[in-house]
């Protein structure tokens, strides 16, 4: 019966494109996390084939670890254990002169605020260990002398010492840098939507499958409180705060972040967050401004304009950098 | 004897229908629903063990320094005894959103919380 | 070889009360025996008890059935030593479900049904009372429900085995003047007079 035709025409397309639909490729996302440098490094990926992604997750982790015995002061032969050890310096390889090379301009930028020659003062206030202890202040000094910005000097792969015991520690900037380079190894596997988490110093790649990156900041006071939420693309979110390693003493709170002038704990933050273009100079800022303090730290931050900070004081107020709003989604 | 399907009546058979129909399609709902939410802890790349985290229990996991000893009950999932020296795991207290993080590093632990796709948090990650 | 002195009805009474004790021996023989046999899961069960319960409820209607279910379930626990145990809580409360479910059935459907529809819903209402009950009782966690649709499966199928085995019986023993209601027999005992 010809008035049956169109009816059935219809259930067909309506068929065809039900089943057009339910063909098409799911977008999978892959999650994992392992144990590296020190911090638990987190690795979420998303694409169409899981394989494809499991083999670029992989590469990233390898590049991470391959960094870490580079770059860290733990490990006894990478390139700067070696600079710490020699008297005037060495040849380092060129990722290590990379982080050296952005460190140091931030280091002249924050007037000193951020310094990659600390290796003896962390030494003296080790707090990996059980028993903390707040060092003399002779001995503080003695570990402070001829630190800052102008200790170091580099030159293509040569990195020169001005004080022979000077020990390098790049422990404000190694992460970030780690984490760029495996967000650029996953991009060379073809991966758009990612992100590298190593203990809250991240990097988020393209979108998440089905919308933006949410990131969640900290509160630096209560632990399941979320200071703000943050809608990122293609950007790096650091935060330094001073509840991630500390131990207190007589009610004294003495934690990671140093200020290079006193030797001490710096004082004038409970936490930094920046968004930056690169996780290696989001993790450098944000120690520079957590030293430096929030007014201070505002005007570092304006000299880089494509970074964005929010401060919490350590009186608990809120500075954000002007550009920071438009990044925030709540509250 | 008659067989079976002599004795069925057509009630008999609307009755069998609806059952088979009931459980069947329970049988689907609950293979294409998501499971719940999961504590995975793994050790040097390899999971070690995995549960759901909403039955309590606790389980002694080993890592190279001994065992870590994890507890999950209505407060999350936490790490209530470890071999390593500076406790950081145990101050970690518990973890209970999907993405949580705890972690021994001395001993190799690493307990995350999973959800399955489609969790719908307010944010993907915390940067702390 | 009826008394033809002795009242029909309360004849009729006694003979109720013969088989029905007869019905539940049989059950809980039954049941005993199928606790013996192997399963992959430990209650996982025919439950071809469920036979005698619905010879009860065709051939003396709902109350019988009752007895019948709730009699088996108590002098099977008692026999295994489970008496008042979770697994007992559990069987009491299958049974329940159970039982009022065929009897409703039985009811509403009438002619309409054979003993084999009646035994799915039997089957299907002793998979979810027990269900219920372990979710209440044994395993206070919303996760126990994710077995029941593969138990309900298999329960469909026992229901309609057991319902088959009493069509069965029942057709078996309708044969049989004794099993006759009071009019007929009323009327062979006229035959044969």
């Amino acid at each position: 019966m010809p008035w049956n035709r169109p009816l059935i025409i219809g259930l067909l397309m309506v068929l065809l494109a039900l089943t057009w639909w339910r063909l098409q490729p799911e977008e999978k996302e892959i999650r994992r996390s392992r144990l590296m440098m020190g911090t638990v490094v987190e690795i979420m990926a998303g694409g169409l084939k899981t394989s494809k992604l499991e083999t670029a997750v992989d590469a990233a982790f390898a590049e991470i670890s391959r960094l870490d015995k580079l770059l860290s002061s733990y490990h006894l032969d990478s390139d700067v254990s070696r600079l710490s050890q020699s008297d005037g310096g060495g040849k380092v390889a060129a990722e290590t002169a990379e982080v050296l090379a952005l460190g140091l301009d931030v280091a002249q930028q924050s007037g000193g605020a951020f310094d990659m020659t600390l290796g003896r003062l962390k030494s003296l206030w080790h707090f990996d260990e059980e028993a903390s202890s707040v060092p003399e202040r002779g001995a503080i000094a003695a570990a402070l002398l001829g630190v800052g910005p102008a200790a170091l000097a580099l030159d293509g792969l040569e990195v020169y010492k001005q004080t022979p015991d000077l020990e390098i520690d790049l422990g404000g900037i190694a992460k970030g840098y780690a984490v760029d380079r495996a967000i650029a190894v996953l991009k060379e596997h073809g991966i758009t939507s990612a992100a590298v988490n190593a203990g809250g110093d991240m990097y988020l790649l393209g979108q998440r499958p089905k919308r933006p990156w949410r990131i969640g900041i900290q509160h630096p006071r209560q632990k399941e409180t979320v200071l703000e939420t943050v809608q990122v693309r293609d950007q790096a979110v650091v935060t330094s705060g001073d509840y991630e390693r500390f131990f207190e003493l007589d009610g004294i709170r003495y934690h990671h972040i140093f200020d290079p002038q006193t030797g001490f704990p710096a004082r004038g933050c409970q936490s930094v967050t920046i968004i930056a273009d690169s996780v290696a100079l989001g993790d450098a800022l944000a120690t520079a401004v957590f030293v430096k303090g929030p007014e201070a730290g505002l005007q570092l931050l304006a000299g880089y304009p494509r970074a964005e900070g929010l401060i919490v004081a350590a009186d608990g107020s809120l500075y954000s950098s002007p550009g920071w709003a438009a990044y925030r989604v709540a509250p | 004897m008659k067989t079976p399907w002599q004795v069925m009546t057509g009630g008999d058979w609307l009755i069998v229908i609806c059952l088979l129909g009931i459980s069947l399609s329970g049988i689907a709902w609950l293979a294409t629903a998501p499971g719940g939410t999961r504590v995975v802890v793994t050790s040097g790349g390899q999971t070690v063990f995995s549960a759901p985290l909403d039955l309590p229990q606790s389980v002694d996991l080993d890592g190279p320094l001994g065992p870590t000893h994890l507890v999950i009950d209505d407060q999350g999932v936490r790490i209530t005894d470890s071999p390593c020296r500076a406790k950081i795991c145990i101050s970690m207290g518990p973890a209970r959103h999907t993405g949580d993080l705890l972690a021994c590093v001395p001993n190799r632990i690493l307990v995350r919380i999973d959800s399955p796709a489609g969790g719908e948090e307010p944010y993907d990650l915390l940067s702390r | 070889m009826t008394c033809s002195a002795v009242d029909p009805v309360k004849l009729t009474h006694a003979r109720r009360q013969v088989f029905l004790a007869m019905f539940i021996a049989i059950a809980v023989t039954l049941h005993v025996l199928e606790t013996l046999l192997p399963s992959p899961v430990p209650w996982l069960r025919l439950g071809l008890a469920n036979i005698m319960t619905l010879a009860a409820l065709y051939l003396y209607g709902g109350r019988a059935a009752w007895t019948v279910s709730l009699a088996r379930v108590g002098v099977g626990a008692l026999l295994l030593g489970r008496l008042f145990s979770p697994g007992f809580w559990l069987a009491a409360a299958g049974a329940i479900v159970a039982t009022s479910a065929m009897i409703i059935v039985y009811r509403v459907a009438g002619r309409r049904l054979s003993p084999i529809g009646v035994s799915a819903i039997g089957a299907a209402g002793h998979a979810l009372g027990q269900i219920l009950a372990a979710r209440l009782l044994v395993i206070q966690h919303a996760a126990i429900w994710q077995i029941f649709p593969l138990f309900l499966l298999f329960t469909i199928f026992s229901g309609i085995l057991t319902g088959w085995l009493a069509a069965g019986l029942l057709e078996q023993l309708r044969q049989h003047p004794a099993f006759q209601p009071v009019a007929d027999a009323e009327d062979s005992k006229a035959a044969e007079g």
